[in-house]
């Protein structure tokens, strides 16, 4: 109950419920104020008539009066004639009220009348006008009529205002009830994403009311979370399916050595393999800490790097290499390629990356083409295969962490050499990346734009 | 043999490098924090250091830098954690000789400092002898006995650095450092396709090999004579 009580929808119907009583009784209160002035004004006016028709003749207002206050089978009416000195000649008024101006018009005044012979002091509404004769004459209506109207108007709205707010309340409740529904399957479905299922989402109804629209838009938040965590734990699976693989070889290897190896240069074998396969892990722990590390985007180190000079040596590094696969090598470099600003280690690893890539996909007899060339925005380095290929589709998997194209599962590597481009190109500010090469590979790009270019830049370090 | 100062806090590595340093013949002293290091090497009389970044007490570039700002030039050798980017740069800038990261193997380490120790006398000869082996750096040739040998500029730069350290050990990253001049760890078959290419023409059929392959370290020239 108190959960009701302490709910918004219910403190919204109750303050409506008090908003609609308010409305009712400034309502009453208008409807009182016209009737009765309209009652007022009509009273008036017959009274004014009346007076003015008894003093027209004066010969015949004692008759008048008398008609008038006969006419009223309940002792309503009033009237008086009265002489010049005040005694009174007809009617059931005591006296002239006092402070009754006598100028015809209609006043509320306190007079003594005469009842059934009682002499009863009562609030009356007259009217009076002199005589040309001499001598006055008062004609006068009790004010019970008028006051009537404001006690059945107030008792109208005491006997309507207590429906009216039981069912104010009523409705108030059964709307709470119903905002309570809503909220509770909400809440139950947010209680539900907090204890770990990112997969449950809000209830949205068909409505399309601002709740919906909340409702819709956590639900659209949500899947960007799980869309991350998703991207995170995929992350996590990767790191440690990979470890995994070479530990459990590792371990396997440990251990049938132990039991099967005789001589000392089996035991060397078999630890010089763990080795091996130790330093692969490790190569690979290091690799995720320095992607890590350069997607925080430190860059301490910047210096002019010239990537044509750069591109020679990854060349003559990977030579040999090409010459074993029967893959030609060819370097294709502007000359005078203005400098880019950047660290010359991490540039040379990711273009050595994108030439170990394009060399591993490369049949023997194809060719990887290695081309730095810079126009007045930019500097391009490009590595170009004729293996076979990447689908479009996966044009822009293939720089995130740990994926492999289908194609590539059964090559070596641990799908981090690509993650290590996109790195340390978005620690340059530059874009990379891949489209399919005339002649059927793949060319990857790396774009230094002209923004990075060291145009006379003073050495910050 | 050398008198080595080792400065880490970590007690595990500190074991193994001892371990690993006195086994080749090194006198090897280890302090633990920054402070205590820093008093180490005012005594003077080594030959080498090798210091943690991180360290109790004093950060050890800020050891290193006071030691280089009172004209200490003792050779120093940096470690520092794994995956920093900049650390290797800040680390030479600081005024180390030299920058490994952990985890490294201990091998790359005592090559490391050995070519620290003998960096002095390396000089700027270029006519190299050793052995039957000779090379001359300017008129970029080489030759073994009577053979002339038809040699790359890279492969002239690879040799004439093996040479400069025979029978010592070098590493497929000291190799990369001094041939291409760029710092990065390269899958290790690259570095071997070279000095492959290297050997079948330095070891025609008949000779004595020249080039030792050291498991899971490096490469050794030995001299034939």
């Amino acid at each position: 109950m108190t959960d009701v009580l302490r709910s918004t929808t219910l403190r919204w119907a109750l303050g409506i419920a008090l908003w609609s009583v308010l409305l009712a009784l400034t309502m009453f209160a208008f409807i009182y104020w016209q009737t009765a002035s309209y009652l007022r004004e009509e009273l008036a006016e017959t009274l004014r008539l009346e007076v003015r028709a008894a003093a027209a003749d004066p010969a015949a207002t004692a008759l008048r009066v008398d008609t008038w206050t006969a006419m009223d089978p309940h002792a309503r009416h009033y009237g008086g004639f009265f002489a010049p000195n005040g005694t009174r000649r007809a009617g059931n008024l005591d006296t002239i009220p006092k402070g009754l101006p006598q100028d015809g018009d209609a006043y509320r005044v306190n007079a003594t009348v005469v009842v059934g012979g009682r002499s009863l002091a009562d609030e009356i509404w007259a009217s009076a006008l002199s005589l040309p004769g001499g001598g006055t004459v008062v004609i006068a209506h009790d004010t019970d009529d008028i006051d009537k109207v404001r006690v059945t108007t107030l008792r109208a709205l005491g006997l309507g205002l207590l429906p009216m707010l039981a069912l104010s309340g009523i409705g108030g409740i059964v709307l709470a009830r119903r905002g309570r529904r809503r909220f509770a399957a909400t809440e139950a479905a947010l209680a539900e994403v907090m204890r770990g299922n990112l997969g449950k989402r809000l209830p949205v109804g068909k409505r399309g009311d601002e709740f919906d629209r909340l409702a819709a838009n956590v639900n659209r938040m949500l899947d960007e979370i799980e869309h991350l965590m998703g991207e995170v734990r995929s992350v996590g699976d990767a790191v440690a399916h990979d470890l995994r693989t070479p530990l459990t070889r590792l371990r396997a290897r440990l251990e049938r050595s132990r039991a099967q190896a005789k001589t000392v240069a089996e035991f060397h074998e078999a630890i010089d393999q763990g080795l091996a396969w130790i330093d692969q892990t490790l190569a690979m722990v290091t690799a995720v800490l320095r992607i890590g590390a350069m997607e925080e985007g430190r860059r301490t180190a910047f210096a002019p790097v010239d990537l044509g000079e750069l591109a020679a040596a990854a060349v003559d590094f990977f030579e040999p290499e090409a010459e074993e696969r029967s893959v030609r090598l060819v370097l294709a470099a502007d000359a005078e390629v203005p400098p880019v600003h950047g660290d010359r280690d991490l540039c040379f690893e990711a273009l050595s990356n994108l030439i170990d890539n394009a060399l591993k996909f490369t049949p023997s007899g194809g060719a990887v083409r290695v081309e730095v060339a810079h126009s007045s925005q930019a500097v391009e380095v490009a590595v170009e295969d004729t293996g076979p290929g990447l689908p479009a589709s996966e044009h822009d998997k293939i720089f995130r962490r740990f994926y492999r194209a289908e194609m590539s599962r059964q090559t070596p590597g641990n799908g981090l050499g690509l993650s290590l481009v996109a790195a340390i190109a978005k620690l340059h500010g530059a874009s990379v990346c891949v489209r399919a090469a005339e002649e059927g590979g793949c060319r990857f790009t790396m774009n230094f734009s002209k923004l990075i270019i060291v145009v006379n830049m003073p050495f910050a370090d | 043999m050398a008198r080595l100062l080792l400065i880490e806090d970590d007690g595990d590595t500190a074991g193994d490098v001892l371990d690993d340093l006195r086994g080749r013949g090194h006198e090897v002293a280890w302090v633990a924090t920054g402070p205590d290091g820093a008093r180490s090497a005012r005594e003077g009389g080594w030959d080498a250091i090798i210091l943690d970044r991180m360290l109790p007490g004093q950060d050890g570039l800020g050891v290193l830098q006071d030691l280089r700002r009172d004209g200490d030039r003792t050779p120093a050798l940096v470690l520092s954690a794994l995956g920093d980017v900049d650390e290797r740069i800040r680390g030479l800038r600081a005024g180390g000789d030299d920058y490994l990261a952990k985890p490294f193997v201990l091998g790359e380490l005592a090559a490391r400092i050995e070519a620290l120790l003998r960096r002095p006398v390396d000089g700027r000869e270029t006519l190299l002898r050793v052995g039957s082996l000779e090379i001359d750096l300017v008129a970029g040739t080489g030759r073994r006995g009577a053979r002339n040998l038809d040699l790359l500029p890279r492969e002239l730069k690879l040799l004439a650095y093996l040479m400069r350290s025979p029978g010592r050990i070098v590493t497929r990253a000291m190799l990369f450092e001094e041939v291409w001049n760029y710092r990065f760890t390269p899958k290790s078959n690259l570095i071997d396709v070279h000095l492959g290419r290297l050997r079948r023409k330095l070891e025609a059929a008949g000779e004595v090999p020249l080039i030792q392959n050291v498991r899971g370290v490096g490469f050794t020239l030995t001299p034939d004579d």
